[in-house]
């Protein structure tokens, strides 16, 4: 018999178990109903109780409980409270007998019985056992319905170990992957930066309706993230409509405010009928304005309106629509120089521009590489319902590759999971081998070619390349990064002392006169190279302009 | 008994009544026959599935008797393993918490100690007047005595009453094994007497009176009394009345119960005796349940008995089980309509 014997501690209820008489049976006694439940075998009870006082008392329900339970042993331990409704001196002795108790878990089993005592002592119980003091669940007894001679009523046995239950351990496990974990499509990010912020975005998406500006370059993930954050919106009931996803960039010309906004019949040469618009689409739902630097000036002061009024007019009609979504908007621009520029209205961005969020790339969360690559794993396992493991060699050969500086990424997961779909599907029987890896590293790298070298991977080291020719291989990566931005300002300047205002524009603050076209000169003599000869190196690449 | 003795048996707590009588059975047969069982599905259709206290305590009790080892033997457990080793007799003592029944205890292991190598004194704490099981009145005055008949040496003490809910109950039962003869019990033989006994305790005279009185209007007794046992152990009443016959004795007992008046106690168990008394065969529902393990243990007999019970039904599938004889059950030739002839042959 390999179960714990079961010990109860608990006060002698000083009213409720105060009964005497042959009637006292005819009366519902907590700690006598202890003794008597057919589901309950007690081996040993602890009886905590003021003895002088209650000498009597003591003395009937030894007596009872060994009428009742024979198998069950009652220790009665002197227990002198002055005033028991007093908090601190009720939790001061009951932890004074927790410590004092020789509590012996491996060989015993213990329950708190919380329906004597005052109430003061039941909160004292459960404060003590919730902090493991008393290494126990509690008890709880229940009188019958109605007093019958012989019914002990109901009890309960609370484990406050809430994991131990499944429907709560379940909501906790829900609540958590309804969160930041579903955020991240489930990926154990580590990078605790990005961890940070996607925790920031859950409370603001479960708090707020308000719209969200999701930054970041192309690839880092802001559409998976609007749509995972749609999904948690959905499951908690925030939102009822569907997830409409809109790429700006592709929304160009006459056909944008009506694919938008939609249209009335005949608003145009061709309008045959009408079109609700991917607004209208999105109501009680969630709108996902990817790239939303492309939008025309029209579009977005109509989108400013639909936003703040929830109503807007479709092209060519007066009567208004209303929708209410929830906005979400992309983008890989800095939109503040876009305003500066007037190609964005100050309006909406400042509307946008309440919950910004800033989407880094894989370069900047290299840490974060090994999981999103067992992401990726998965993902083409689901697709295509083969698994695909890489051997540990390659793995490592792989991860070490994806977290050097070669691997500049400019196309952030996207390049991962492309990369990983090409490694899936060219392993033979389910193993990526260290030669698979091997060959799609040089891939990599022959598809990034003129970006690999550089800092930003926009094409600035194309003028390196352009300005230096072979003798690139013989300057430091320390000063090539800063000869990379020096080029940089000059292809852009006017002249060699504009460029030089550019570039020693701090120190030029500090003093009065200097001459800094003469230092950017000196500067470029090191490499050999001369201002005009950057100039017209960078006028023969196209891609600068 | 049987030439499969070591492989387990498998049992199905749920089926017959599919209450503790299936185990108690099967433990009382495995600690005869030495063949283990399993079963499994205990009380699997009951609020509170599994084994209860006073199951626990059959087990624990048949554990000892039957030097056994057991498994799964916790409270709620629907499963329990039981490998029993040799019968042993001596000194036991067992305890039944929450007023459970000593009888049903007693049921369980006198069996096996009939046959044990050496004479027992065992005593049992609990109850010995419980709604669903033998009060012990009847096993005192219907079921020993037709013991003590086949030959087996078994005295009973009730030292205390115990009701329901206080308990505590304290019954002595002295044990001397040896072997047991064949009965054949198919007429009850000429009335002896018609008794009325009212226990009491801790509670006013009177409810004794009003049971007695209404017992003295519904059958045609010889003899009542009133009987008052030893106050400080909780409330008790019953209503025991007893049938007597040269050949068996009937013994119906009324339970007081909170809430049921003292009238209502004794025209149910007037009730019972009148039925009893009407459809005329010696062994009552109750004494039918508990005959079986004794004829088993003669190596066979029979008796005759109205309509079979599903407790009866339920003793009989696991001695089959068990292989340990051929129970077979058959209307009665005298009364064929009302009376059931049972028959064990080994």
């Amino acid at each position: 018999m390999q179960i714990k014997p079961l010990v109860v501690i608990g006060f002698v209820g000083t009213v409720l178990d105060a009964a005497t008489g042959p009637a006292r049976w005819e009366r519902w006694r907590p700690t006598v109903a202890i003794g008597m439940y057919e589901d309950l075998a007690v081996a040993r009870l602890e009886l905590l109780l003021d003895e002088r006082r209650f000498t009597k008392l003591a003395a009937t329900l030894r007596h009872d409980l060994a009428q009742v339970s024979p198998e069950t042993q009652v220790q009665i331990h002197d227990f002198h409270l002055a005033d028991p409704w007093d908090f601190e001196q009720v939790f001061a002795a009951l932890h004074e007998f927790a410590r004092s108790y020789p509590f012996d878990v491996e060989r015993e089993d213990y329950l708190v019985h919380i329906s004597t005592g005052t109430h003061v002592a039941q909160i004292c119980w459960f404060l003590l056992t919730e902090a493991r003091f008393f290494p126990a669940r509690l008890l709880q007894t229940s009188p019958p319905p109605k007093q019958r001679t012989g019914d002990c009523g109901s009890y309960a046995v609370i484990d406050l170990d809430l994991a131990r239950y499944d429907r709560i351990a379940q909501r906790f496990a829900r609540e958590r992957a309804d969160t930041a974990s579903f955020l991240k499509s489930g990926i154990a990010t580590l990078s605790p930066a990005f961890n940070r912020m996607i925790e920031q975005i859950e409370r603001v998406a479960v708090r707020s309706r308000a719209p969200m500006l999701l930054l970041g370059p192309t690839g880092a993930g802001k559409s998976m993230l609007a749509r995972n954050l749609f999904e948690l919106k959905r499951s908690r009931h925030d939102l009822k409509g569907r997830f409409v996803e809109v790429n700006c960039a592709t929304l160009r010309g006459d056909g944008a405010g009506s694919a938008l906004f939609g249209h009335v019949r005949g608003a145009f040469t061709g309008a045959q009928g009408e079109r609700a618009g991917l607004l209208k689409s999105a109501d009680g739902g969630l709108l996902f304005l990817d790239e939303i630097g492309e939008l025309g000036l029209d579009e977005q002061a109509m989108l400013l309106r639909a936003i703040e009024d929830k109503r807007f007019p479709p092209l060519g009609g007066d009567r208004e629509v209303s929708s209410d979504f929830q906005l979400i908007a992309g983008t890989n621009r800095d939109l503040a120089e876009a305003v500066l520029q007037g190609r964005f209205r100050e309006d909406l961005y400042a509307r946008l521009n309440l919950w910004t969020f800033y989407l880094p790339g894989l370069k900047e969360r290299a840490e974060d590489i090994e999981p999103n690559l067992d992401f990726e794993l998965e993902r083409f396992a689901r697709l295509n319902s083969e698994r695909i493991t890489f051997n540990r060699e390659a793995r490592e050969r792989y991860l070490r590759f994806a977290m050097s500086v070669d691997a500049t990424w400019p196309g952030n997961f996207r390049d991962l999971g492309a990369s990983v779909t090409r490694m899936a599907t060219l392993a033979s029987q389910g193993r990526i081998t260290v030669e698979v890896v091997d060959e799609e590293t040089a891939r990599l790298g022959r598809l990034w070619g003129h970006s690999r070298r550089g800092v930003a991977g926009n094409g600035h080291d194309s003028l390196l390349q352009a300005v230096l020719g072979d003798a690139i291989g013989e300057i430091d990566r320390f000063d090539r990064v800063q000869l990379c931005e020096v080029l940089r300002v000059c292809a852009a300047a006017r002249s060699a002392s504009d460029a030089g205002r550019t570039l020693f524009q701090a120190s030029r603050e500090k003093r009065t006169s200097s001459n800094d076209a003469d230092r950017l000169r000196k500067y470029l003599k090191r490499f050999g190279l001369e201002f005009a000869q950057v100039q017209a190196a960078a006028k023969a690449l196209p891609s600068l302009k | 008994m049987n030439t499969k003795k070591d492989s387990e048996l498998l049992l199905d707590g749920s089926q017959g009544e599919g209450g503790g009588q299936i185990l108690r059975s099967a433990l009382a047969l495995s600690m005869l026959s030495g063949r283990p069982f399993r079963l499994t599905k205990i009380r699997a259709g009951r609020s509170k599935p599994g084994l209860m206290r006073q199951h626990l305590a059959c087990v624990r009790a048949a554990a000892l008797v039957g030097n056994a080892q057991v498994e799964g033997a916790e409270i709620g457990s629907t499963e329990i393993g039981f490998r029993p080793g040799t019968i042993r007799g001596g000194q036991f003592e067992f305890k039944v918490g929450s007023a459970g029944s000593t009888m049903l205890v007693l049921q369980t292991v006198l069996p096996a100690l009939l046959r044990a190598d050496a004479p027992s004194r065992i005593s049992i704490e609990g109850g010995t007047h419980n709604m669903l099981a033998p009060t012990s009145d009847f096993i005192a005055d219907a079921f020993l005595p037709l013991l003590a008949r086949m030959g087996a040496q078994v005295q009973m003490t009730v030292e205390r009453h115990g009701f329901f809910p206080a308990g505590g109950g304290l019954v002595h039962v002295e044990v001397r094994p040896g072997p047991l003869q064949p009965l054949h019990l198919h007429e009850r033989g000429a009335s002896t007497g018609l008794e009325a006994i009212a226990l009491l305790r801790s509670l006013p005279q009177h409810i004794g009176e009003r049971e007695l009185e209404i017992a003295a209007r519904r059958l045609p007794l010889t003899a009542s009394a009133r009987r008052d046992l030893s106050a400080g152990f909780g409330p008790g009443n019953a209503l025991v009345l007893k049938a007597s016959y040269a050949n068996v004795t009937e013994i119906v007992v009324g339970l007081g119960e909170h809430g049921l008046s003292a009238e209502s106690v004794a025209e149910n168990a007037c009730r019972e005796l009148r039925s009893y008394l009407a459809h005329g065969a010696p062994v009552g529902e109750h004494l039918s349940d508990q005959l079986l393990l004794p004829l088993l243990l003669a190596g066979g007999g029979s008796f005759v008995t109205g309509r079979p019970s599903s407790h009866l039904e339920t003793n009989v599938a696991v001695i089959h089980a068990f292989g340990a004889a051929q129970v077979s059950i058959a209307p009665d030739q005298g009364n064929p309509q009302q009376h059931f002839r049972v028959s064990l042959e080994t």
